[in-house]
């Protein structure tokens, strides 16, 4: 520790700490523009200059580390007059448009001048025409205004791994843009939007719609992916109009990706649903909450008279928050008396959950900052920036970090682009990798083998290890043996290892070997079973999970219900559309189709909705109270900011409602009451211990060429779209409108496609048309296709997993 | 080795280069062929000879004859009178400007003869392209010292023993740089030769590389120079692939077991990439933008790593301090600034070039030992010292003597050890606005006072320049300029004022001037002066009449010119080319006066009106 004094205060310090930091840990104000604890010191504004003892000039505070005995003054009268002048030479080109610029009232520039600033100007001005730029979607930028301290470059290259802009041109006419003056053309994630602290750069759904001070801000959970992200919407008048990441609010600590920025909007999509609709004559119609309540009384009374409880199934849903799926499988197993209840997490999380279920004798919840802690990562087959983008940034900031970061993935990613190496598998062959890896760690014992063998399946591990060769990794894989032999090697050498692999259910080319295999390395190698990071999928993919949206004694599960016609005669659906998000849904419509009675909960009018018997409208994220479980394991709660849509309620409140219809009570009155139960439920859960066992792997499965169907098709989730939620989002459709298939450039050529041309893909199950988008970004013999688009119908073509792996989808395209 | 009776040295620095010294050379080769003398007498192309002022430049040994401005014409009179008669030709001799007395011998010609060469010491010496003629010359035998009878801490002890400051402006102490890089533990260390843009001996810089690498635990060194010098590139790139051959760079360099090897590097022509942390960004083919220091280029430079980043001037002093010992090095020079220094030399003087002193000297010898004093008609006004971002010196402090404390004290930088001289000629409001275009140009944009500051000070002076001045503007700038200097982040934002706060300090009169009498006496601020001719001195020669580029000026033989203010732009041209002093300057307001009077056509008449009323 070091001593120091700041302004007479006395003050201890960590060697390398700046004076900035060192001051703002002891609440000691000195103003900044240009910094960010994000990133890198800069130096740029020269607003944190301070006056040290025994210094002839003023020292840029940001960028000074702290010494022993150093006597620093952040208000002297010298100081005080430097940074008036930093100020006054900001104004002579900023132009004063405040009474038009969306950041009037929280701009650090018009904050700092009116605390140090010039009560007159001296300075003659200097302005700036550039035009603004409102070509991109989403981010709009006003060059007039920008200061250039450089934080959006930075926030973007060195912490967001983007790239997208840079600073061109030199001295006074130095701007900020995409290479060559192009069209902006990113991830629009917005996080240079929140770091910019003039209205340089602004958020274009946000343009000229309100004034900060007019507008109430509250911090709540993003409602999309398992990151657990703290978003601070502003509302005015009951509207969202904005929504942005703060420093120091929630676990993201201001980070915030492009759905949590700017994919709020789809609770405003236009085919919400306001009333209860009731099937009559073949036409869903409107009807009272009473009418439709009764008929899905009456609808599931009579199949449970006719054929028992059994008969009847319910899918919850990875989107509502822990109370409405506790109270969903409350009623299915109190009121009804059925266990064939799930989610779509069947499809997703239960891959990683059974496998550590078998490897670790529990799941286990991430750890945020797990990734900074590693100096060696390796990432398998997963595009985390795209999936937990958030929690994704710590894997860039650890390889900043110095730690070793390896990618094995056929698709380019952006994690690809960052890391130290990026290994060129073939897709699906994850699992085939850490096999071979783990035969390299056996043969050169690069584990402590006696305390291996001591684990319970070790010897069939072994038994399996021998009986995969190397000619057989090296084929599946695409991968030389000298490759996989260095990577085992660096893996078995450093210090601290982690594996990171994520289970969503749009990803076709994981299953549940990829995480035994995952789970086995991380025992062999005698690491803490934390080594092995599984994030769940969404907002509260764990928090269903652990409330019991599960069969846990012996019900069935979704790819029973769905896919196997008569499994159960009726089906209750909350928030969930297996019509676009379930794999081969040609065959699960068949299923829906032949429902006796189907009831779809949902905050929109869905595909499958439209052919349920009765619809009911609940509330949406943001109009409830409610809490979600993150994929760290972490429950948090979320206020009610804003009112119903139409009549829809909170999905639990039917539950309840529904049960007291029935004339039987659950117990449960209001909120408060549900939560204290699952908090009952989760203690309970938390008791388990941690046993260890080496689970036993299937063999590894060699490629079968298929003539007719040449072509791997990947799916899986892209950064801007992520499910039903996603797409209805007006923002986020700005920046990616349309399904698409990503075809490599050789592949493109042999079947004379052009990017942007149509393109016919069919595979066994059956055809789509979608958009080419040509780019090495996948590799040669490999399509890629997001599948949230419902209109895009891209899962007509993919299969229902079978025994928890996925089978390889071959493809074929043609131009249309 | 083949022996000649007679070599010349002809000069093939970048100016000679570019006045013809490689037709001069073939010319001369062809001409001493056809003579039969090509067995005898060799032509050698030797790096910059530094009177550049009088290129191309050649010199004859052993007599030691120096020829200026030799032209392909002077070939064959060369070569007869010289070479074959033995009588040097006299009118390609250089002339003591006063006494115009031809000075045959290089030695005893004032600009040569008053330097100390030690950066310079091969300089018109050696082809620079040619390793074994360095080697000749001593070369590598300090590198040879080093790697075989010193170890590091020795080589570092001994460049702290001597003092030397590097010489890239700000005068930080070399073999402490070094120390601290050769402290740090790291796997890859680099040395960084900055800016090769000087005409320097390359093997010099090739060797003072190898001891710093030596010194430090360095084994690989980067030579940064501009693109655009295809000429110094060409020869830092011979060097190396020479000192390769020769097992000078690469593994095990004499046997010694130490590896070294050097890249050279082209960059772009950036002013701000001569500050370190902005070269070594530039160096990881990024946007070349300073970084805070700490941490100094010596513990966190290129990728990360310990780099040394040393001037070419630096590094040429390195071989002779290791050669010669720290003693010999500090018995020219002053306690804390020994040694030489390089220094350009420009301006309206008689002799102009690549000049080295030691350290002390004062600004005057310079100025007008070495470089002649002025040429006829100009008086001395001020030298700007330190290159573009120099501070002036005015007459009255001639006397500094031109060391770091000294040239800082009196608010120039040593900087790039450009020297420019600027005369009665010359504005100094105009002036500081000139370096002031040049920084604002220059200014990377990273930091707030430099990017913004460098503008606003050049738009004030424009104002003032262009007659817009204010009275309370001398002040604002002069506090702006402090505050520059105080908060900027680099060299550049924190030295981009020096012109303007000594151009206040020394020359404020002018300032006053031009604000408040809108008079730019130097005649360079067009909207703030009147040419008129001072009818009385007019001597009607019909000078200035014939370079007006306007036809602005009138009058007959005879009949004393006047000039049209209707139609003057300023020019100048007239002013410069009266060799009566007749043409004046006033302020602006004289402008409109004039306009008033009768016009010279009126004049005229009127006065053949009275002669014909005489005669009749």
């Amino acid at each position: 520790m070091i001593e120091l004094f700041i302004n007479g205060k006395t003050i201890e310090a960590e060697p390398g700490t700046t004076i900035l930091e060192a001051a703002l840990r002891n609440n000691i104000y000195i103003p900044t523009m240009c910094y960010d604890k994000r990133l890198k010191p800069y130096g740029g504004c020269r607003l944190c200059v301070v006056e040290v003892e025994g210094q002839g000039k003023l020292l840029a505070s940001c960028s000074t580390p702290v010494e022993e005995g150093m006597s620093v003054q952040t208000e002297t009268p010298r100081v005080a007059k430097a940074r008036k002048t930093v100020l006054e030479l900001l104004l002579v080109h900023h132009p004063l448009d405040c009474p038009v610029c969306d950041k009037a009232g929280e701009c650090d520039l018009q904050d700092l001048a009116f605390k140090y600033g010039p009560s007159q100007p001296r300075l003659l001005a200097v302005r700036k025409h550039a035009p603004e730029r409102i070509d991109a979607p989403i981010v709009e930028s006003n060059p007039n205004r920008c200061i250039l301290c450089g934080k959006c470059v930075r926030v973007c290259s060195e912490h967001q791994g983007a790239n997208a802009i840079s600073i061109i041109g030199k001295g006074f006419n130095s701007k900020i843009s995409p290479a060559f003056e192009e069209t902006l053309d990113c991830e629009f994630c917005g996080q240079c939007i929140d770091a910019c602290p003039v209205g340089a750069l602004g958020a274009k759904p946000y343009r000229f719609r309100s004034r900060v001070w007019f507008m109430d801000e509250f911090p709540t959970l993003c409602p999309y992916c398992g990151c657990g992200c703290t978003t601070n919407v502003g509302i005015q008048e009951g509207r969202i109009m904005r929504a942005r990441g703060k420093e120091g609010v929630g676990i993201n600590d201001g980070n915030l990706c492009s759905k949590g920025r700017f994919g709020f909007d789809y609770i405003y999509a236009e085919n919400r649903l306001r009333t209860p609709l009731i099937r009559k004559n073949g036409e869903l119609t409107p009807a009272s909450w009473q009418e439709a309540l009764e008929e899905i009384i009456k609808g599931l009374e009579s199949v449970k008279a006719n054929d028992g409880p059994e008969a009847i199934g319910a899918v919850g849903s990875q989107r509502c928050t822990m109370e409405d799926n506790y109270m969903l499988q409350r009623f299915m197993r109190e009121i009804i008396g059925t266990d064939n209840i799930d989610s779509a997490a069947r499809l997703g999380y239960a891959k990683a959950e059974s496998a550590m279920e078998k490897a670790f004798g529990s799941s286990l919840p991430i750890s945020w900052n797990r990734p900074l802690h590693a100096e060696f990562i390796l990432v398998l087959e997963s595009d985390i920036t795209s999936t937990l983008p958030v929690w994704g940034l710590n894997f860039i900031k650890a390889r900043h970090n110095g730690a070793r970061l390896v990618i094995a993935d056929h698709k380019e990613t952006k994690l690809a682009r960052q890391s130290s190496q990026w290994l060129r598998i073939r897709p699906g062959s994850g699992e085939a990798l850490l096999i071979g890896m783990m035969k390299v760690i056996i043969e050169e014992g690069l584990c402590d083998r006696e305390k291996a063998s001591l684990l319970e399946g070790y010897e069939s591990l072994m038994t399996r290890l021998n009986e995969s060769s190397q000619a057989d990794i090296e084929q599946i894989t695409g991968v030389s043996r000298e490759e996989i032999r260095e990577l085992a090697e660096a893996y078995a050498a450093a210090g601290n290892r982690l594996l990171a692999v994520t289970s969503n259910a749009s990803e076709n080319t994981k299953g549940t070997a990829i995480f035994l295999a995952a789970a086995s390395l991380v025992l062999l190698m005698g690491d803490e079973p934390g080594s092995l990071q599984a994030p769940a999928e969404f907002s509260n993919t764990l928090g269903a999970w652990a409330v019991g949206v599960r069969p846990v004694s012996g019900g069935k599960d979704c790819t029973e219900m769905l896919y196997d016609p008569g499994a159960v005669k009726a089906l209750y659906i909350m928030g969930e559309n297996p019509l676009v998000t379930f794999p081969d849904v040609a065959q699960v419509e068949r299923t829906l189709r032949g429902m006796e009675f189907l009831v779809v909960q949902d905050i929109f009018l869905t595909e499958t909705a439209k052919l349920a018997h009765v619809v009911l409208p609940a509330c949406s994220w943001g109009e409830k109270e409610g809490e979600f479980m993150a994929a760290t394991g972490a429950v948090q709660s979320m206020p009610k900011l804003l009112p119903e849509t139409g009549q829809s309620i909170p999905d639990w409140k039917i539950f309840r409602n529904m049960a007291r219809l029935m004339n039987r009570e659950m117990g449960f009155m209001r909120l408060e009451e549900i939560r204290a139960s699952i908090k009952e439920i989760l203690s309970a859960g938390r008791k388990k211990e941690l046993k260890t066992s080496l689970p036993p792997l299937a063999p590894l499965q060699a490629l079968a060429a298929d003539p007719y169907y040449p072509l791997t098709l990947v799916t899986a989730t892209i950064l801007q779209h992520s499910g039903a939620l996603s797409v209805l989002s007006k923002n986020l459709d700005s920046v990616v409108p349309d399904a698409f298939v990503q075809i490599h450039p050789q592949d493109a050529l042999k079947h004379q496609i052009d990017d942007g041309a149509f393109v016919k893909v069919s595979s066994r199950k059956g055809e789509i048309f979608l958009k080419a988008m040509v780019s090495d970004e996948v590799m040669e013999g490999t399509v890629f296709t997001p599948l949230h688009f419902g209109h895009a119908k891209a899962n007509i073509l993919t299969e229902l997993p079978v025994k928890g792996e996925m089978p390889r989808v071959m493809v074929r395209i043609e131009k249309a | 080795m083949q022996r000649f009776r007679t070599s010349v040295m002809l000069c093939g620095g970048n100016g000679c280069t570019a006045r013809g010294s490689l037709k001069i050379k073939n010319a001369l080769e062809k001409e001493l062929k056809e003579k039969g003398l090509d067995r005898e007498i060799t032509v050698v192309l030797t790096g910059c000879n530094g009177f550049c002022a009088q290129g191309p430049v050649m010199i004859v040994h052993p007599d030691d004859i120096f020829y200026k401005q030799v032209t392909v014409k002077d070939v064959p009179a060369i070569v007869d009178e010289h070479f074959i008669k033995g009588r040097p030709v006299e009118r390609l001799m250089y002339r003591d400007p006063v006494k115009k007395q031809p000075i045959p011998a290089m030695k005893d010609i004032p600009f040569f003869s008053v330097q100390v060469l030690r950066a310079l010491r091969n300089k018109g010496l050696i082809d620079p392209e040619k390793i074994e003629e360095y080697i000749g010359r001593d070369g590598y035998m300090a590198a040879a010292k080093a790697l075989t009878e010193m170890r590091p801490e020795e080589i570092i002890a001994e460049i702290k023993r001597s003092g030397l400051r590097g010489r890239g402006g700000a005068g930080a102490l070399t073999g402490l740089k070094w120390e601290i890089c050769a402290k740090e533990e790291s796997k890859e260390k680099y040395i960084v030769c900055n800016r090769s843009t000087l005409d320097i001996e390359p093997h010099s810089i090739v060797e003072g590389m190898i001891i710093a690498g030596r010194a430090t635990g360095a084994g690989k060194g980067f030579i940064y120079t501009r693109a655009s010098l295809p000429l110094i590139v060409r020869r830092f790139t011979i060097a190396v692939e020479k000192a390769r051959e020769y097992g000078l760079l690469g593994a095990n360099i004499l046997d010694s077991g130490f590896a070294f090897d050097i890249e050279v590097f082209q960059a772009s022509d950036e002013f701000v990439c001569g500050e370190e942390t902005a070269l070594l960004m530039s160096l990881e083919s990024r946007r070349g933008m300073p970084k805070p220091k700490p941490p100094f280029p010596a513990v966190k430079g290129l990728w990360e790593m310990p780099t040394v980043i040393n001037t070419v001037e630096t590094l040429a002093n390195v071989p002779q301090i290791i050669l010669n010992g720290a003693d010999w090095y500090r018995s020219v020079g002053t306690e804390k600034s020994p040694g030489t220094k390089v220094f350009t030399l420009s301006g309206p003087l008689h002799n102009n070039g690549l000049i080295e002193v030691p350290m002390g000297t004062p600004l005057k010898d310079i100025i007008y030992s070495i470089g002649g004093g002025l040429r006829k008609g100009r008086e001395f006004k001020a030298a700007q010292v330190g290159g573009s971002t120099g501070g002036y010196i005015p007459e009255s402090l001639l006397d500094l003597p031109v060391t770091y404390e000294d040239i800082t004290k009196a608010g120039a930088i040593m900087g790039s050890g450009g020297i420019v001289v600027l005369s009665d000629l010359n504005c100094m409001v105009s002036s500081a606005k000139f370096t002031l275009e040049f920084s604002s140009d220059e200014s990377c944009g990273k930091c707030t006072p430099c990017r913004i500051g460098t503008t606003v000070l050049k738009e004030m002076h424009k104002d003032i320049c262009e007659g817009r001045g204010r009275e309370s503007d001398i002040e604002l700038m002069a506090d702006l300029a402090v505050e520059m200097q105080d908060s900027s982040l680099c060299g550049l934002g924190q030295t981009a004022a020096n012109p303007v706060l000594t151009a206040i300090r020394y020359f404020r009169a002018e300032y006053d001037e031009h604000i408040k009498e809108k008079w730019c006496k130097a005649g360079v601020c067009r909207e703030l002066c009147t040419f008129y001719i001072d009818e009385e001195k007019c001597k009607a020669c019909g000078a200035c009449k014939r370079v007006c580029p306007k036809n602005a000026i009138s009058g007959e033989k005879k009949v004393p010119h006047r000039i049209d203010q209707s139609l003057c732009i300023q020019c100048r041209s007239c002013y410069e080319t009266c060799a009566f002093g007749s043409i004046r300057i006033g302020p602006r307001s004289m402008r409109e006066e004039m306009m008033n009077l009768p016009d010279q056509g009126i004049l005229s008449e009127i006065h053949a009106k009275q002669t014909a009323g005489e005669e009749d």
